[in-house]
């Protein structure tokens, strides 16, 4: 015992620092992990509880058991609501991905004014939803719109002038144009960054091996591209499903798996216990993605 | 060995940017261009107004045409008349019969906006400056731990906690009052901010030599002092990126505001008062595309200033190896 302590005045000293160290970390730290325990874990932990009651609201919650999730589970407009949610996740993510890869590969040649045009990309990014989402109805109004007008008078593709944003079946699409025009610079950024790093030596051997522009792409740009396409991919997934203002600000009557939470939550008949029980639901589909991504992508 | 482009390549080349420029631009200059324009012109597909119109602007920003007034029932008419009123109450009375609908009180929605979004970046900011130090300089145990959990966080999005917070917050009964709700409101948005910013703050943070901090150590500095004497100094670039940031996140957020703030209609931010106007009239396109282009204006001009301020390099002088 006493060799020990005589042994090691220094790691002693070394400790003390490191339990100081430690103890200052914490200290700094507490403040924001309170916030975050205060306002999220402890939510997420109450939303589960609550998908057991029914919630009242001037009156005390009412335990139901499962009832909240037999009700869900019958009931037509949540399968609606996954079937467009689906829909809303293909569309979006191919599209986004698809034209991020393009638009990067588009600016990764050499052409005037190419910083500038990398700046206007980058604007729909940047723009609040709620300053676009207006400009949009009005390319899409019945009346005004240039869509209408470009349909019927001069592509004649249509005969008659339709409101795409009231018919639903219409206005998922132009939900998912909105979402792509919205969200694809930042895959395009994130693309262009990996494209410029690629070593210009690859190509030149590939060249050499006698590939051709197709070639070099599929062979030495697309490998180097996997990763950051695979992050692209389940990172928009997991925004996308998230995503709530882009839709019922745009379409009030798309219902992706948010929108009908908040329908059921806060409008009409309000059933908060059973938007609990939609916000586990998607809790569930939400944790099972990050865990791909932690897997798959950031590999811990 | 890689060949060049031929002239065919070229117009290829050319063709892809215009679409894709016109692609990401068009929407804005759609939405200016029906801001100033005229309603007899809103139909008319070209872009360049017919005659420009600014009055869209003029009555957002509050030099417009006042109220309109809605004529007063004969038997308010005659209660005006009673000579026991004072001149108070007739005016009080008289403004029950302002129609008042019509008014979209679009400087009051931005300071609101303003305060709300300054706040709650200021205070995401202090909290993360700290969080970010530990992170990015102390060890300590469960710190792997706390750094993995607040990535998972940030992809907690806003909806999934809608439901949760609004119940906790009715039963603490926060959510009764306007200065409760407004008071949830700051703190959902700086915990929908604390996240990137920590993540950010602290990667910068480990751009700063240490041997800076050291010194200051040396001169008698405690680990606090250097934050405040070394780190912030040297980040004033980023905190500013970081504050910019929080600010625009909270400055667009639709959500929580609509369920926070809607029965306290003084109290709207712009998003929400923008989405109550659009929903509430017909025919308004120069006002909504005005009040767009207003609200994006502040963002776009911070977005720029936030873009400079990040080449700035404070730490590159401070240093000489």
């Amino acid at each position: 015992m006493a060799t020990i302590t005589a042994a090691s005045p220094a790691a002693t000293a070394e400790s003390t620092i490191e339990r100081q160290e430690s103890r200052l970390g914490w200290q700094l730290v507490a403040p924001s992990l309170f916030v975050i325990l205060l306002l999220i874990a402890y939510p997420i932990l109450y939303n589960i509880y609550l998908s057991f009651f029914e919630v009242r609201l001037t009156d005390d919650n009412v335990f139901v058991g499962l009832a909240n999730y037999e009700r869900l589970l019958s009931d037509a407009g949540f399968y609606n609501s996954l079937g467009t949610t689906a829909i809303y996740l293909i569309g979006t993510v191919v599209g986004t991905t698809l034209m991020g890869l393009g638009v990067a590969l588009l600016m990764n040649q050499e052409f005037p004014f190419r910083n500038v045009c990398r700046g206007l990309i980058l604007l729909p990014y940047f723009a609040p939803v709620i300053s676009v989402v207006f400009g949009w109805q009005f390319i899409f109004d019945p009346v005004n719109g240039i869509y209408n007008h470009m349909m019927v008078e001069v592509l004649g593709l249509a005969n008659e002038r339709i409101n795409p944003i009231a018919e639903a079946r219409y206005a998922i699409f132009v939900v998912i144009i909105f979402d792509i025009w919205k969200h694809f610079p930042i895959a395009y950024l994130l693309i262009l960054s990996k494209l410029q790093s690629i070593n210009r030596d690859q190509y030149e051997a590939a060249a050499i091996d006698g590939y051709g522009p197709l070639g070099r792409f599929w062979h030495v740009t697309l490998p180097e591209l996997y990763f950051v396409l695979g992050t692209i991919v389940i990172l928009r997934l997991i925004w996308n499903l998230n995503k709530f203002e882009e839709v019922y600000l745009l379409a009030p009557n798309v219902q992706t798996l948010p929108v009908f939470t908040y329908y059921t939550a806060f409008t009409g008949v309000i059933d908060q216990g059973l938007a609990a029980t939609v916000s586990v639901v998607q809790f569930l589909l939400l944790v099972f993605l990050i865990y791909f991504y932690v897997k798959k992508v950031l590999k811990w | 060995m890689l060949g060049k482009r031929g002239p065919l390549g070229n117009v290829m080349l050319a063709v892809g940017i215009i679409a894709v420029l016109f692609f990401c631009v068009f929407p804005f200059v759609q939405i200016l261009s029906t801001s100033l324009k005229y309603q007899y012109d809103w139909g008319n597909p070209s872009l360049i107004p017919d005659r420009i119109n600014l009055e869209a602007y003029a009555e957002l920003l509050g030099f417009g045409a006042p109220a309109a007034e809605v004529e007063v029932p004969a038997s308010v008419q005659r209660l005006l008349e009673n000579p026991d009123l004072s001149d108070e109450q007739r005016e009080a009375i008289l403004a029950r019969f302002v129609d008042t609908s019509d008014i979209f009180p679009f400087p009051r929605y931005f300071l609101n906006t303003l305060l709300l979004s300054a706040t709650a970046a200021a205070l995401s900011l202090i909290l993360a400056v700290f969080g970010a130090y530990a992170f990015s300089r102390l060890r300590f145990s469960g710190q792997t731990v706390i750094q993995r959990s607040i990535l998972f966080v940030y992809m907690v999005g806003g909806v999934l906690l809608m439901v949760p917070l609004y119940q906790i917050s009715v039963q603490v009964g926060l959510a009764g009052t306007v200065w409760g709700s407004i008071l949830t409101l700051v703190l959902i948005y700086v915990i929908q901010t604390l996240p990137v910013s920590l993540y950010m703050l602290g990667n910068y943070f480990r751009t700063i030599p240490y041997s800076l901090e050291e010194a200051a150590q040396i001169d008698g500095c405690s680990r606090i002092q250097a934050i405040f004497q070394v780190i912030i100094p040297l980040s004033v670039p980023m905190l500013v990126t970081v504050f910019i940031y929080c600010f625009i996140i909270a400055w667009n957020e639709f959500l929580f505001a609509s369920v926070f703030l809607r029965q306290f209609q003084d109290f709207y931010t712009l998003p929400l008062g923008l989405q109550t106007l659009f929903v509430s009239k017909n025919a308004i396109w120069d006002r909504i595309t005005a009040a767009s282009m207003l609200t994006l204006v502040p963002v776009v001009i911070m977005f720029m200033f936030a873009m400079r301020n990040l080449t700035g390099g404070l730490s590159e002088g401070g240093v000489k190896e």
